[in-house]
């Protein structure tokens, strides 16, 4: 008790890639508390809109309450403005909910993943507290530091400060871009205690939300 | 009480990277004014609850990367090429790999000053065997021999993590690591070590096959080498690669992102 504190981590790792007309959100199943499995089978992806979804990993607890928060808003927006948020507007309505408990912070790394207004892919990526960024693929959590080199070499992206700004999403189809998930999440399974058990894919397209499953190493 | 709040706003020593402790038993309130702030401020620049970094490990003093891959009938070494004192950089040029003998390599990572006292006394050691024994050692020999050497010092390590790849008897492929006091670890596919090894390891998970000829391992391992160390701070400035096949040695330098 004396040691007491109110945050823990629970694993987990959160991928997402953008592309011209498609974005894939992917994390693991896995609930990890120190070196104990609390559950194989717990979902990190949570949609919050039509066209949204967030990954996250840190403490689910953490998680779940920002969620919640979210979620609130986001039936406020609603009834509002008669329409279902954009991906952009909710990354930034994410980044001020995440400052706005900047002194006692969401323990939560997020990817939020959707289609812009376009219908192009987009991917924002942030810290603790609300730092964010548009790119084109975006990895957080426990095997960031596994995969995030493997990304870089298979999807490069355009510098950030050229002139004039080049677009961020990846140049691979549909199907390329899920199998490149897939190795990834199988890849950093082998050496990252904390990602396993089973890889839930959320597809957004102009069809709506797809999910797929694919079983990963229960060590 | 002003002297002791003046004390604990002077940033913390230096050498290795230990954190300023502050000292917050008594409240703010029993401090003058101008103590008060300085105590506030003190408190908020140095002492976070949430982010206490840990003391910088010795092994991250200088920065490396080195990894090693087997392919068919044949092996790569690489490393990174910088030298640096915590986040300045001192030499873009830096050998971190060193050959024993012409099939047989050693890569060190970790502490530059042990790695090169390591290596002058594993050369000596070497030019002994080969004087009594009049060849050249096996891999597997000379494995033995650096972690005997390490584990001399048990209580005083070299702050180094070696890798260790060469042809043994009918040339086949041997690569091994070891931590700093010498517990071997073999493997077949490849290891890594240095401070960019959380990189390397997911790299080299997801690029690895088994069975590859020398220009595809070429081409892995340097891909491998540099998409690592471009998320890794402490090491990069381009790579050295040495491809070993039985009949030739192939040394490369590879130019990298200078940042």
């Amino acid at each position: 008790m004396a040691n007491w504190s109110p945050y823990d981590n629970n694993g987990g790792t959160c991928v997402a890639i953008a592309g011209a007309n498609y974005c894939v959100i992917a994390a693991d199943t896995r609930m990890s508390t120190g070196y104990s499995i609390l559950t194989r089978d717990y979902s990190k992806i949570c949609k919050l809109a039509d066209k949204s979804v967030m990954a996250s990993s840190g403490f689910q607890a953490d998680v779940r309450a920002l969620q919640k928060v979210l979620a609130a808003r986001h039936s406020i927006y609603q009834h509002q403005h008669n329409k279902q948020m954009s991906c952009p507007a909710m990354a930034q309505l994410l980044s001020n909910t995440l400052y706005y408990k900047r002194f006692f912070p969401y323990y939560a790394f997020n990817v939020l993943g959707g289609l812009d207004n376009e219908g192009k892919g987009c991917v924002f990526t942030y810290d603790a507290v609300g730092s964010y960024e548009r790119v084109g693929y975006s990895v957080q959590g426990s095997g960031s530091t596994l995969i995030m080199p493997f990304l870089d070499n298979q999807l490069k992206s355009p510098s950030p400060l050229l002139l004039p700004a080049k677009d961020a999403v990846t140049p691979l189809s549909e199907p390329e871009a899920i199998d490149l998930v897939k190795t990834c999440f199988a890849s950093a399974t082998e050496r990252d205690i904390y990602t396993g058990d089973k890889l839930e894919i959320m597809v957004l397209n102009v069809d709506g939300i797809r999910c797929e499953y694919m079983e990963l190493r229960k060590d | 009480m002003l002297d002791r709040a003046a004390r604990s706003t002077k940033p913390g020593p230096v050498t290795f990277g230990i954190l300023l402790k502050l000292d917050l038993e008594s409240p703010p309130s029993q401090h003058s004014p101008k103590t008060a702030l300085r105590f506030a401020y003190s408190s908020l620049s140095s002492s976070s609850k949430f982010q206490q970094s840990p003391p910088m490990s010795i092994f991250e003093y200088n920065g490396s990367a080195v990894i090693a891959m087997v392919g068919k009938n044949c092996f790569a070494i690489a490393s990174d090429r910088r030298l640096g004192v915590q986040l300045q950089t001192i030499a873009t040029d830096f050998q971190k790999i060193y050959r024993v003998h012409d099939k047989l390599f050693i890569g060190l990572s970790g502490l530059a000053t042990d790695a090169q006292t390591l290596y002058q006394r594993l050369v000596f050691r070497h030019k002994l065997y080969e004087l009594r024994e009049e060849r050249n050692m096996k891999p597997e020999t000379f494995a033995s021999l650096v972690s005997a050497l390490l584990y001399e010092k048990r209580f005083g390590p070299y702050f180094c993590q070696p890798v260790i790849a060469g042809l043994g008897d009918e040339n086949k492929p041997f690569i091994c690591t070891m931590d700093s006091i010498g517990a071997k670890e073999l493997a077949k596919d490849f290891v890594v070590s240095g401070t960019a090894s959380e990189s390397l390891y997911g790299a080299c998970e997801a690029m690895f096959k088994p069975d590859m000829e020398p220009e595809e391992l070429f081409e892995t391992i340097s891909q491998a080498l540099l998409s690592s160390v471009d998320r890794d701070c402490l090491s990069g400035w381009g790579g050295h690669v040495y491809v070993v096949t039985p009949t030739e040695v192939t040394e490369r330098i590879l130019k990298g992102r200078m940042d």
